[in-house]
């Protein structure tokens, strides 16, 4: 199945905390708490990690896999991690509405 | 994610383009406004500035949107620098033609603002005989020419035990959203609130019921942008964002420029056309306080403090001076 975005959620990535999380990434510290993008759709925010913000700009049309092995390249992580990382991400935003498959 | 969380500039900005209206509703806010317009140049440069800034969408009010002559040049120049455009109009002047131009320009969203389902009412509360029946005609002429609708309703003394007509009014005209906006005391809000202005207890009543209605109701969104919600054990945002989203997600430029924490709060926190919008974001002390508020009286003893964060912000500058203070619509007892 091929993942895309819902158009009607506006979103943007947050560059100077996404500069800051590349660069606790590439120091080996723990990146998780700093949001690099924003979502927002009906007054509501959501904010996404690193991972969460890489794998929502690749909701183009790419399967999960497909998603995951381009993430191996960024991620100093396993790819069945990855993958299972990227379906969970998928499985919670097509509950919020945000994502939706083909 | 930290519910911390601050975005590097607003997401969202509420725009008054001119305070020029052909209402006379009982509790406008910009009436008695007399703030100079923006001409359509410098207009262009704070949009301009606005995108750069990371904006993602701007939604026109006032005064009456339609009004303005450049209207649709403004939103078609807001469009092709990627910011979502939408605005709320009393719906009179819209015909098909003109909808069709707001889909073609830029437009995605459009809120009709209507405050019962019966139209002697609407129009009694809008100043304008056959008020309600153009507003409802615009809906029809939106959702036709594909742009996606709702409806504005301000709770007050007319309304605020018809939720249920309201919702079947809403679905009977194919909107997407219902959007039941709190009574603000602000302009003529504020001197006419003894006559329109609900009592706390009746405020609590409204949300009980509004909230089984909107759990209840398919096929419509029904949205209450009230914090104070939160003492009801459910809160209508993500819980990314704690209280009002005034000042934390979005932020309000009046026709002259000035910029508010919302339209509701009448203190200026900058000018768009001189300042920059992401520093007046990072360090006005104005926002950084309501961003921080602290509990105080009845606050102090309620377990629903770290969700509402005192309420609405705006309303509590209005009645007691001080943003702290607790909402006066708070129906909680120590």
């Amino acid at each position: 199945m091929k993942i895309f975005r819902n158009p009607d959620v506006m979103w943007r990535e947050e560059d100077e905390y996404k500069e800051q999380a590349y660069k606790g990434l590439e120091q080996g510290e723990d990146v998780e708490d700093i949001g690099t993008s924003v979502l927002y759709s009906g007054g509501e925010m959501l904010s996404l990690n690193v991972l969460g913000t890489e794998i929502w700009k690749r909701c183009d049309g790419k399967t999960i896999d497909e998603i995951a092995s381009e993430l191996v390249a960024i991620f100093d992580v396993e790819s069945e991690a990855l993958k299972n990382d990227t379906a969970g991400f998928v499985n919670e935003l097509k509950g919020k509405g945000y994502l939706y498959e083909e | 994610m930290k519910n911390d969380f601050l975005p590097g500039s607003p997401l969202t900005i509420n725009w008054a383009f001119t305070n020029k209206c052909n209402f006379k509703c009982s509790h406008c806010y910009s009436r008695n406004d007399p703030s100079d317009e923006l001409s359509f140049e410098a207009l262009s440069k704070c949009i301009e500035h606005v995108a750069d800034a990371g904006v993602l969408s701007i939604n026109f009010g006032g005064g009456e949107p339609l009004l303005r002559k450049d209207l649709t040049d403004l939103s078609e120049y807001a469009s092709s620098l990627g910011l979502r455009v939408s605005m709320n109009s009393n719906g009179y002047l819209l015909d098909m033609e003109k909808a069709v131009e707001l889909k073609r320009r830029g437009f995605s969203k459009v809120g009709i603002s209507i405050d019962s389902h019966v139209a002697g009412i609407h129009d009694d509360f809008r100043g304008i005989s056959g008020s309600h029946e153009r507003a409802v005609r615009a809906l029809s002429f939106l959702n036709d020419a594909g742009i996606e609708t709702s409806i504005s309703t301000v709770i007050c003394r007319i309304n605020h035990k018809d939720i249920d007509a309201l919702t079947g009014f809403a679905l009977q005209n194919r909107v997407r959203q219902l959007n039941f906006h709190n009574f603000k005391c602000s302009g003529l809000g504020y001197s006419n609130k003894d006559t329109l202005d609900l009592s706390s207890e009746e405020w609590g009543e409204f949300y009980r019921r509004a909230l089984e209605v909107r759990d209840k109701t398919k096929g419509l969104e029904i949205s209450l942008d009230d914090p104070i919600i939160a003492l009801l054990g459910t809160s209508n945002k993500s819980s990314m964002v704690k209280g009002s989203i005034c000042g934390k997600l979005s932020l309000n430029i009046k026709t002259n420029g000035d910029i508010t924490p919302c339209g509701f709060i009448p203190i200026v926190i900058g000018n768009i056309t001189r300042d920059n919008l992401k520093e007046i974001w990072k360090t006005s002390p104005v926002l950084e306080k309501m961003r921080h508020k602290k509990a105080t009286g009845k606050c102090t003893e309620c377990g629903r403090f770290d969700d509402c964060l005192g309420g609405c912000t705006a309303r509590a500058i209005a009645l007691t001076g001080d943003m702290n203070n607790p909402d006066p619509h708070c129906w909680y007892q120590k």
